[in-house]
């Protein structure tokens, strides 16, 4: 095994191990901060394939912002400040959905990608310079497409707050 | 690599650390030395010569405390927030080339931890782990205060953060590069101000983004949560905010983060709007001393600023820091990049003299519209005054 | 590339190192005299409760966490195109100014609606009523006099 490929293991394992302690926890704040290492390890298997630009967009923006989101929220309405814990009684309809969607996608990318014992790593290193030529030549409308999402975004986050506000 | 390589590396690495200690508390006395001259007071003068080990000895005292857990924390929280207070800033300043490079055992050793691609957006994202400190801090303590704070205080963080990035995105538009060492190697040279072929000035970035480096600077003293923006720290209204809790090693742990944090974003405004580690002159006796040098020189002058605004301004309303944050920098920083990016491009091409011409114009309409309204308003206001 | 990361990694390391080592040393040498009343949240000696059940806080502070992800967004997009927009030419900088038009349309939508205010009822309407009132203040005192 190459550097990358130990560094790839390491990093799927812990982010699997975080992300079953995600849905096993007893605290929802914690299973946020299990979040954040599922989250930051999928970043670093990024980083291992080179992509050093998504890896941080991705510590970045889902990191950084989104989980602080949750913690807001959490903190804000429902976590019980300290030691309480909090639980959901119906665990077996999320499981069963979410083992059939893993037996999807386990057939879905062997079928697309053959999986193969002896396939070599890859990486293909993608300066954020050419990141940024093909986003902006090759992608223009998606692009614009994405402002058009945030400007959703924004409005409905007002509306939202405005509406929580008004109860 | 072989074996000298790694003894190297660790060698820089803990070399780096360790400075980066000294350094925090170096200018943790000078910072209050220079507020108690500020207050016409002496500040600390008992430990070491005129004060200058009294961080050594508040550390010293914190460590040998009692370290307390409230029965309501969370205590494996409660024991990680400190830590993640304190570590992203080590690592931010990982990326600041301090310095040239010095030839030992057959090597150049670079005075700068990592050259990484992507230095500016590593900045960037170190600013995020900070924020978890602070948060977790204040919900794993167990006690409203803290809680109450340091949402306040982390809300506050993510507000700046935004404007903080786009301050980077002007210098970054300005140098094209996104590694500290382009941006340095970038700065090298004279601008001829005026063109005045007599008066040279380094091309140092913050002259043309001078407003971009404005914006970074009161960032930054925000993420920092330092006067004016210490609202973490409001002892009138939180009893002290997230770390209320916190006691001993852990409450010093949040101080050296805090400070850590400090220099490093100083660091970073050096890097990025002052040139770096170049000066005037680098005399050829011990040829790696002299960056050294200025670099420090100009921390330091950073951190005095630093000082001074801590010395001379009022902490912040919070809806005013907040309105501030988002009325004023955002709306700012945005409009920057975008004239930033026209400046650049369009003189390519149009050519330099109609766009200035087309400037003029357009300047000339905005300021015209712009006080037609105030003209009207001056007039009925004399009328209800009448 | 991914070399380039391994000085952080050991920075990184001999952080958390120093700050567990330093943390287990102060509990092992310190003091350690725990008692209930010692032990117990501040709060002026009443046992810390959760805001009454029903009774929420900040919203704002929910909002100004969504806008922050918003703004980030835009913030990362306009990295890559700050290194390339020199080769994009007028081109990439309509392009850029189109997408953060869009932006700044929901910004001042936000901004107007008042998700940018922080007191209570300092949004723009009330602003508004408030100062028509001070303004019939005035022209009442005028007509007084």
């Amino acid at each position: 095994m190459t550097a990358q490929e130990y560094a790839f293991t390491v990093l799927a394992v812990i982010g699997a191990i975080a992300a079953i302690a995600v849905v096993t926890a007893r605290n929802v704040v914690h299973a946020a901060l299990y979040l954040v290492v599922t989250l930051a390890s999928v970043g670093g298997v990024y980083l291992v394939l080179s992509a050093e630009f998504v890896a941080w967009v991705q510590i970045l923006i889902y990191v950084g912002a989104i989980v602080i989101l949750f913690l807001f929220g959490l903190m804000l309405t429902k976590a019980p400040i300290g030691r309480d814990a909090l639980d959901n009684e119906h665990q077996w309809v999320p499981m069963m959905v979410s083992g059939g969607v893993f037996a999807g996608l386990v057939f879905l990318i062997d079928r697309a990608f053959h999986l193969d014992s002896r396939a070599r790593f890859a990486a293909f290193p993608a300066p954020t310079a050419r990141v940024g030529d093909s986003l902006f030549r090759g992608f223009v409308l998606p692009f614009e497409a994405v402002s058009f999402l945030l400007l959703a975004a924004l409005i409905g986050a007002v509306v939202l707050a405005r509406k929580d506000e008004a109860k | 690599m072989d074996l000298l390589d790694w003894v190297l590396l660790v060698a820089r690495v803990v070399i780096v650390f360790f400075a980066l200690l000294i350094v925090v508390m170096v200018l943790i006395w000078f910072e209050r030395k220079v507020v108690a001259d500020m207050q016409t007071r002496v500040g600390p003068m008992r430990a070491g010569p005129r004060g200058v080990l009294i961080t050594l000895a508040d550390g010293v005292k914190l460590f040998f405390k009692e370290g307390i857990t409230p029965t309501n924390a969370d205590r494996p929280v409660y024991a990680i927030a400190p830590i993640l207070a304190m570590f992203p800033a080590f690592l931010a300043f990982a990326v600041i080339p301090f310095g040239t490079h010095v030839h030992v055992f057959g090597r150049d050793v670079p005075f700068q931890l990592a050259d990484i691609n992507i230095g500016i957006l590593w900045v960037l994202a170190m600013a995020s782990p900070n924020v978890y400190g602070i948060v977790l801090a204040g919900w794993s303590s167990g006690s409203n205060y803290p809680l109450l704070g340091s949402v306040r205080s982390s809300a506050q963080m993510i507000s700046y953060e935004v404007g903080m990035g786009l301050s980077l995105v002007a210098v970054l538009m300005y140098s094209g590069h996104l590694s500290m060492t382009a941006i340095v190697d970038q700065q090298a040279g004279v601008f001829h101000l005026l063109g005045l072929g007599w008066l040279p000035f380094p091309r140092w970035n913050f002259v043309p983004q001078f407003p971009a480096f404005v914006v970074y600077l009161i960032c930054s003293l925000a993420e920092t949560n330092r006067p004016p923006f210490d609202l973490a720290e409001a002892e009138t209204e939180l009893v002290a905010g997230f770390h209320t809790e916190y006691s001993g090693i852990k409450f010093a742990m949040f101080y050296l983060g805090e400070y850590v944090n400090t220099v490093t974003v100083a660091a970073i405004a050096v890097t990025l709007f002052l040139g770096g580690w170049r000066g005037p002159a680098y005399p050829a006796v011990i040829h790696w001393f002299w960056p050294l040098l200025w670099f420090l020189l100009k921390l330091v002058l950073v951190m005095y600023v630093y000082v001074l605004i801590r010395a001379t301004l009022p902490r912040m309303r919070y809806d005013r820091l907040m309105s501030f944050g988002w009325k004023v920098l955002i709306p700012f920083g945005l409009v920057w990049v975008l004239a930033t990016g026209a400046v650049v491009v369009l003189p390519e091409v149009y050519g330099r003299r109609a766009v200035l011409v087309g400037a003029a114009a357009i300047l000339g309409t905005v300021l015209l519209v712009s006080s037609l309204p105030a003209l009207f308003t001056a007039g009925k206001k004399e009328q209800v005054r009448s | 590339m991914l070399r380039d990361y391994l000085p952080v990694v050991l920075l990184a390391a001999l952080a958390v190192a120093f700050a567990v080592a330093s943390m287990t040393a102060s509990r092992l040498l310190g003091p350690n005299r725990p008692d209930p009343v010692k032990l117990s949240a501040y709060e002026c000696g009443n046992e810390p409760i959760r805001l009454p059940k029903g009774e929420k806080f900040g919203v704002k502070f929910y909002v100004v966490a969504m806008l922050f992800i918003i703004f980030d967004i835009e913030t990362i997009f306009l990295f890559p195109w700050a290194v390339t927009f020199r080769t994009l030419g007028l081109f990439g900088l309509v392009e850029m100014a189109i997408f953060i038009g869009l932006v700044f349309v929901a910004y001042v939508y936000v901004w107007k609606k008042g998700g940018l205010d922080w007191a209570e009822g300092q949004g723009p309407a009330s602003v508004r009523e408030a100062r028509a009132a001070a303004e019939a203040d005035l022209g009442e005192a005028a007509r007084a006099r």
